[in-house]
């Protein structure tokens, strides 16, 4: 390991002279010419880009850069100022070419009422293209990419049963104000064989083949003050869209999986659940976040593109 | 001669702090690796976090970049810079118990930041994640690091300080500065690991980046160009192509770098002047950082059969192009321009790895296999292993970094994507569905690249072992001889 192999230089290019380790030297070879002007290439760059960019900082200031200046509009007043990232910013949503194809839309949009945009093929070509990146930001990671929903959890936009109402108007107040949606858990109030009996009776109203014992002993608690489920689900069951209650009398569930069950009796224990906990869900507003002409576009994609409109 | 010159070289150099060093860092490599294929799973399948919140990605992410730059690279460096100090000084290491202190105290911090990262105690600063205690230990392990290295230069035998050695002190200096000046930080108690940093908003993060561009700098260049220059002229037995090349891109490479951070903060707050500045001190950086590829490359001109006999020099030509690739890369993503389309997305990450694994990873593995039999004073177990490794290792790195371009452009392309109305033609969620394909091709690569280093752990293990069993025979060997003579002597003196 320690002998020193002699090292044979090659060429007429000599080594430095000093050796380490044994056979550690150095050969002296000039600096490639090529590498020396391209790194030469590299300083005149950046001479060349500190001239044109804001570049060296002076005191509380700094060099603002020559031939690149921005010009954008602040109110009706029209700006111009050295090259920055602001400025650019301001001047691509004000003049960029993407941005006025998308404004000419926009402000067609914010001009109509709702009748006047489903009625226009145009309008409603820019709701889809809009819609379809504005629900999947802010609306389908609790509904789902294509509004489907998660049963138990979050209703679903692409059927036609609604709990706070399908019209473009409904939809547009749920959008813009939030919405909460509350049941009370009736733990307390209900001895476990009372609540098979009303969940026997829920079942009924969507034609399940239950006891009807068991579900005119629940269809009385139901409809009586026991209970007194009618405050908000109606005589009938079929839910109220002041209160969002769901209708029971469809084969629509959104919190209860009963579709999801094989037997009877555990179709019975899903609903029997919900009964037991409760509801408490709720939907954030939207209208700290979204423009009015963007939850009015949101309105018409929900009830055209996805419910029931389509 | 041969063999009396490996009794004596333990006595001449302190090997045993290299030994330590040079195994622990395959032992973080391979559980940081790990941590780094197991996290690129995560991505590409989110139920391997097993809702076990220690492994999710957030917590795994850091416990990976730390153990390999930190654990891997740091103790390969501890490694090769006490080895090549002593053998080119011609010195024994100042120092012998704060070396070891160095070794246990480094050997502590990795540990200690590995599972507060997993326990949920982070800093939140890139590279830099370790809460304040752990940072105190690492200033103080620090500074010893530098005190044995100056003071062991300082004992040198020889009259010139070889160039690896600027390039091992660089990067020494220029860490401890870093680390301290990017943790100046007040706890919010003695018995808290949580603390406020020293510097606020856009400030903190220039300071953040500052020291997270000069950790690739001197950590994961510097250093590593200093293990480069001992190693690639040793292994090809011939010498350093150009001195005053060694010394023009050294000063250039320290002198620039430092400015070049705030490139990671292009189109934030951060004033337009500083990333002008940024941006420019970046493409100027090229042709330094190209100096130091050129050297090593051009060491082995004359001498390119070297490539078709020996894997070794092809570990180590390999990392120099990797070098090139990267630092030619780099500079083009700190334009404003091609960072608006790069930034926040994976090519970032496909860049850092082309560094990471083609250039620090594959220089350490060729730098290993010189080194490892000479510290045992034996041959390597098998050189068709180091073949197998170098192939799984370069089929890893190009299944990487390529997969990351895929995903990275492609993202960064369907992020800024319009269309007919001038409406995002995508929705966020669809640029992430994208991302799963490279995502699978990239978990693959790493699985590549993490086997290659299994095969090389296999090797080294054979070797170190064969190194003892051939210094214990040579030990009985030595001791038989001794008894034979000593009772020759008692018989002739019995015949007297």
């Amino acid at each position: 390991m320690a002998e020193a192999k002699p090292n044979k230089p090659s060429g007429a290019v000599q080594t430095t002279g000093h050796a380490w380790d044994g056979d550690l030297q150095e050969f002296n070879n000039p600096l490639p010419r090529w590498w020396v002007w391209a790194f030469y290439a590299t300083v005149v760059f950046a001479v060349v880009y500190w001239i044109l960019y804001p570049a060296w900082p002076i005191g509380r200031s700094y060099t603002k850069g020559v031939m690149n200046n921005i010009t954008f509009k602040e109110g009706d007043k029209e700006v111009t100022m050295h090259w920055n990232t602001r400025a650019l910013l301001w001047r691509d949503m004000q003049t960029g070419p993407e941005a006025v194809k998308q404004r000419r839309y926009m402000d067609q949009v914010a001009n109509a009422d709702y009748q006047q945009i489903v009625s226009d093929p145009k309008m409603m070509g820019f709701v889809q293209s809009v819609g379809k990146v504005l629900f999947a930001d802010n609306c389908a990671a609790c509904h789902g990419s294509g509004g489907q929903g998660k049963i138990g959890l979050f209703p679903n936009l692409s059927d036609d049963a609604w709990l706070w109402g399908g019209s473009l108007e409904d939809i547009h107040a749920t959008i813009s104000q939030g919405r909460h949606g509350y049941m009370p858990s009736f733990r307390a109030t209900f001895s476990a064989a009372q609540v098979e009996q009303v969940s026997d009776y829920v079942l009924s109203l969507s034609g399940h083949q239950v006891d009807p014992a068991s579900a005119a002993a629940g269809k009385a608690m139901f409809n009586g003050q026991g209970g007194g489920c009618y405050y908000c689900h109606g005589e009938n069951g079929k839910g109220m869209k002041s209160q969002g209650s769901a209708n029971l009398t469809d084969s629509i569930w959104t919190i209860a999986d009963v579709p999801g069950q094989g037997t009877l009796t555990g179709k019975r224990d899903v609903v029997a659940q919900v009964i037991l906990n409760g509801v408490h869900r709720q939907m954030p507003n939207w209208n700290g976040r979204l423009s009015a002409t963007e939850i009015k576009l949101l309105t018409v994609y929900v009830h055209n593109v996805l419910g029931v409109g389509k | 001669m041969a063999q009396l010159q490996s009794i004596a070289a333990p006595e001449q150099y302190n090997y045993d702090i290299v030994r330590k060093f040079t195994i622990m860092a395959l032992f973080w490599g391979i559980l940081g690796m790990s941590a780094g294929l197991y996290a690129a799973l995560e991505l590409a399948f989110p139920a391997f976090n097993l809702d076990i919140a220690q492994i999710t990605f957030g917590r795994l992410r850091p416990v990976h970049t730390t153990l390999v730059i930190f654990g891997f690279g740091g103790c390969a460096l501890f490694a090769t810079s006490y080895y090549v100090v002593q053998r080119t000084c011609q010195a024994r290491l100042w120092g012998s118990a704060l070396a070891n202190f160095t070794f246990w105290g480094w050997q502590a911090v990795l540990a200690l930041g590995a599972l507060s990262y997993m326990w949920g105690y982070s800093q939140g600063r890139e590279y830099a994640e370790f809460p304040w205690p752990i940072d105190i230990l690492i200033a103080v392990v620090w500074v010893a690091y530098l005190l044995i290295y100056v003071q062991t230069l300082r004992r040198r035998s020889q009259p010139h300080i070889y160039v690896a050695n600027w390039f091992y002190l660089g990067f020494i200096l220029a860490t401890a500065l870093l680390h301290i000046f990017n943790n100046l930080a007040v706890p919010v108690g003695m018995s808290s690991m949580a603390s406020y940093s020293a510097f606020a908003g856009v400030q903190d993060a220039m300071t953040q980046w500052w020291y997270g561009h000069n950790a690739v700098g001197f950590f994961l260049t510097a250093a590593f160009l200093g293990m480069m220059y001992y190693f690639v002229p040793k292994q090809a037995g011939r010498p350093v192509y150009s001195y005053r090349l060694s010394i023009i891109h050294f000063w250039a490479l320290v002198f620039l770098y430092m400015w070049a951070g705030a490139h990671h903060l292009h189109w934030t707050a951060l004033p337009d002047w500083t990333s002008t500045l940024a941006a420019t001190f970046s493409i100027m950086l090229l042709l330094p950082s190209w100096g130091g590829m050129i050297n090593g490359i051009m060491t082995l001109s004359g001498a390119w059969e070297k490539l078709r006999t020996d894997p070794i020099m092809l570990f180590l030509i390999t990392a120099l192009s990797f070098y090139g690739m990267a630092t030619f890369e780099g500079p083009l993503m700190s334009l404003k321009s091609v960072n608006a389309l790069s930034h926040y997305t994976d090519w970032t990450i496909g860049h850092v790895h082309s560094g990471a694994l083609g250039w620090v990873a594959m220089i350490t593995f060729g730098s290993m296999y010189h080194l490892v039999p000479r510290l045992y004073d034996t041959k390597i177990h098998s050189i068709r292993l180091i073949y197998v490794h170098f192939w799984l290792a370069s089929i890893g790195i190009v299944l990487y970094i390529t997969s990351m371009w895929v995903a990275g452009i492609g993202q960064g392309l369907l992020l800024r994507g319009f269309d007919d109305y001038g409406n995002l033609a995508y929705s966020f969620i669809e640029t992430v569905t994208f991302l799963h394909q490279p995502y699978v091709w990239r978990a693959l690569g790493g699985a590549f690249f993490l086997s290659g280093v299994l095969v090389m752990a296999y090797n080294t293990w054979r070797t170190i072992a064969n190194g003892k069993r051939e210094a214990a025979e040579v030990e009985a060997r030595l001791s038989a001889k001794l008894a034979r003579a000593w009772y020759r002597r008692v018989t002739w003196s019995n015949q007297e």
